[in-house]
């Protein structure tokens, strides 16, 4: 398995539940996987926790054979190496979307940074944007940009977060046909979370429910076609 | 035919506007008319120096309070170490001491017969150069406004942190970036607007000055200002140094404007969500506590203490039917200007939000330009502006025949009423206007389609709404006025005196001691504000997050 989450619980300091209970998932190289479920039902938390911006009080986290978390150990996010997309996109806006999406590659030299820059521009189809900044762009693009910047230092896993509620509906669909090619082409194991039954169904190939933080139920998409 | 309606809002906020920019014509006719023989021999011989002492004491004070404001702000938004709580707000309590109560306090500190001094030489028996400790200079100046400003920063960078950067700074967190970075390269450059509104307040803080610099013996504008038009009785070098002045303002203000060019540093669609403080180790947190520490204990406790120790020295010779009456003085002026301000706002506050024209920009900003110009520079145009009134009545009522009114405005209170009015009507404005920017259009609409027009919309559906408002709003401008010093110790009609104008003459009459307790009442009254401000301030982020 490449990513594996065993016996996960996270409560944030001011609730009096768990917001995350006993969390079990295992994902496949290459995998993407859509966390449904309701607003407020912790799936954004199993994201953040995931990226460490969280720090569950029990409970392990293996990526690629490596332990990211347990009660001993905890690496930091800015060493996890983990690509994520918030909601609102979190572009800088002091920055232009070329300095956006080379923010990651600080360790990179100034020719692979090009290289890696040019790779993404073409991948994301945003050639003729660059210079800009975050708001001389649609939405559309500002996702778009957002998706490279995360990409751009090679993430072991890409968490993305409700990545098309900030979208009009008409763009939606596009949109999210454009993001599966991507994801495909650099085989990226990618997490998103959504309220969206259709994003799951273009997007994943498996499906995890979340409720009241507990994972109800975890299939192939293939079967919840046949459940709608 | 259609029926164009008679807009009682535009002529109220006609008649406010043109109350405001009327008295400018006085300032201009007295810059266009021939400059008086002490011109010259100020513009030869002063000038400079009240340039590069202004400069002295402004642009050292902007820079400490910046590294101080700023840094602190970045430690406790972003950092988890004990006793956050308690240093998060207490580093704005030195925002209640007025600079002018703070130096007035710290001459005491630092004296001969000090605490530190005399500490130094009856308990470590250590004999300090007094030299050291001469704060009656540019450098003891600089030390106050930063030490009392620098909440300005502070507390403006902190809200924003808070509540503007939480993702953008975990994303930089995941994409690998260090603490010391995301504070160069991400949160310099993002909250450089709220850097900047933070700055200009405390620069306009200094240039307005005139209780530290005229004390501390430093030739600023402000205390050349003073000293041309009570000393030299010069109106016209007076109001001269004021147009420099004026110009250096609104240059300073225009080019940060302009420097920023067309780029938004806005962020393009992030929600508001707190950030996920970082828990720091032993040292670390020790560095941030200390450091937070003495700011507080240099800001708050030591100038607040060393008052509270007077005040029992003191009180006996101080508290008795005069004070009594200074307390009704204070708080008399500051409720009725309020009161004539808010109604002001709220009037040219409906008008703008629901005429959205040039009109509309213009009159908001000319209502909010108060605040920008010094209190030296509103008292003469205030003062001439009332003489040329007198003159004008008087010449009316002799020229229609009646002989036994003399008008003498200019001697009264209103004058000074006057004055408040139009240095603090942009502090309640902007209060004002950000409550009706909040409810929006909706209710309004609403009232209307039910069949009431403006004017009872106004009193039955917009007043009730804007109530949290317009309360911050009073007490924003309550605050300012019983802090406020140099309108008052101009405008103030003869015999009449206000806590701060008696903070003022006990202090320059040598009677430091005597000066606590009206200082400590009105560090007291800041400081209810403070909290109630603080207290509306999270309602209101309550009430975006149920929104939410």
């Amino acid at each position: 398995m490449y990513m594996k989450i065993n016996n996960l619980s996270f409560k944030y300091e001011n609730s009096n539940f768990d917001n995350l209970n006993n969390i079990n998932m295992e994902i496949k190289k290459g995998e993407i996987i859509g966390v449904l479920g309701e607003s407020g039902c912790g799936k954004s938390t199993l994201l953040r926790v995931i990226a460490g911006l969280e720090i569950p009080y029990i409970g392990n986290i293996i990526i690629n054979d490596k332990i990211v978390m347990n009660q001993k150990v905890f690496i930091e996010p800015e060493k996890r190496g983990i690509g994520m997309i918030f909601q609102d996109y979190a572009l800088f806006p002091h920055m232009t979307i070329d300095k956006n999406i080379t923010f990651g590659l600080r360790k990179f030299s100034k020719k692979d940074k090009k290289n890696i820059l040019d790779n993404m521009i073409e991948l994301v189809g945003l050639k003729d944007h660059l210079g800009k900044y975050p708001y001389q762009l649609s939405g559309g693009q500002q996702q778009r940009v957002a998706v490279a910047r995360a990409l751009a230092p090679n993430p072991s896993i890409l968490l993305l977060d409700e990545p098309f509620s900030n979208l009009d509906s008409h763009l939606k669909n596009q949109i999210r046909m454009d993001m599966k090619e991507i994801l495909n082409k650099l085989e990226t194991t990618c997490i998103f979370v959504t309220h969206d039954k259709e994003d799951v169904l273009s997007l994943s190939n498996r499906v995890i429910t979340i409720s009241d933080g507990l994972i109800k139920d975890n299939y192939l998409v293939e079967k919840m076609v046949d459940i709608l | 035919m259609k029926q164009k309606k008679l807009n009682i809002f535009l002529i109220l906020s006609n008649i406010i506007i043109a109350i405001i920019l009327i008295p400018v014509i006085d300032i201009i006719r007295e810059l266009m008319s021939k400059p008086s023989e002490n011109w010259e021999h100020i513009k030869e011989y002063l000038l400079l120096d009240y340039i590069s002492d202004t400069i002295l004491v402004t642009v050292p004070s902007m820079v400490l309070a910046l590294i101080i404001g700023v840094s602190l702000a970045w430690f406790v938004s972003v950092y988890d170490f004990p006793f956050r709580n308690l240093l998060k707000w207490g580093l704005v309590l030195p925002l209640a001491i007025p600079p002018y109560i703070g130096a007035y306090t710290y001459s005491g500190i630092v004296s001969y017969t000090g605490f530190i001094q005399t500490f130094f030489r009856n308990n470590l028996n250590i004999q300090v150069n007094p030299k050291f400790f001469d704060i009656f200079s540019i450098n003891g100046s600089v030390f106050i406004f930063t030490i009392f400003l620098y909440p300005y920063i502070y507390m403006i960078v902190r809200s924003y942190i808070s509540n503007n950067s939480a993702s953008i700074i975990e994303n930089a967190r995941v994409l690998g970036e260090k603490g010391t970075g995301i504070f160069f390269r991400i949160f310099l450059p993002i909250s450089r607007g709220a850097i900047v509104a933070g700055i200009s307040l405390v620069m306009l803080e200094i240039l307005s000055d005139y209780g530290v610099v005229s004390y501390f013996g430093v030739q600023t504008f402000s205390s050349a200002i003073f000293s041309s038009w009570f000393n030299f009785s010069d109106t016209n070098s007076a109001v001269r140094l004021s147009g420099i002045l004026l110009l250096v303002v609104f240059l300073i203000i225009t080019s940060e404007k302009l420097l920023r060019g067309n780029k938004k540093f806005c962020q393009t669609n992030s929600k508001i969500r707190q950030i996920k403080r970082k828990k720091l180790g032993a040292k670390s947190s020790f560095f941030i506590y200390f450091f937070g520490l003495s700011i507080f204990f240099l800001g708050f406790i030591l100038p607040v203490g060393q008052l509270i120790y007077w005040a029992f020295l003191s009180y006996k010779d101080v508290l008795n039917i005069d004070f009594l009456k200074l307390i009704f003085n204070s708080i008399f002026i500051a409720t009725v200007s309020t009161i004539f301000i808010i109604i002001a706002s709220l009037i040219i506050g409906n008008f703008t939000r629901l005429s959205k024209n040039m009109t509309s920009k213009l009159y908001s900003k000319i209502t909010l330009m108060g605040y920008s110009i010094p209190g030296a520079i509103i008292s003469i145009t205030v003062v001439l502006f009332f003489v040329d009134l007198d003159k004008i009545l008087n010449f009316i009522t002799r020229y229609i025949g009646i002989q036994n009114i003399n008008f003498t405005f200019s001697l009264s209170i209103y004058m000074l009423i006057f004055g408040y009015f139009i240095r603090f009507l942009g502090v309640g404005y902007q209060a004002v206007e950000s409550g009706y920017e909040k409810n929006g259009h909706k209710f309004y609409e609403a009232s209307k389609i039910l069949g009431k027009n403006d004017v009872k919309t106004f009193f039955l559906v917009d007043i009730p709404m804007l109530k949290p408002a317009i309360i911050a709003s009073f007490a924003l401008v309550f605050v300012d006025i019983i802090k406020e010093l140099p309108l008052a110790l101009i405008l103030r009609p003869f015999n009449f005196n206000t806590l701060a104008t008696k903070v003022f003459n006990y202090a320059n009459d040598e009677m430091i001691i005597e000066a606590s307790i009206p200082s400590l009442f009105i560090i007291f009254v800041t400081i209810i504000a403070i909290v109630f401000l603080n207290n509306i301030g999270r309602e209101n982020k309550k009430d975006v997050y149920e929104n939410k």
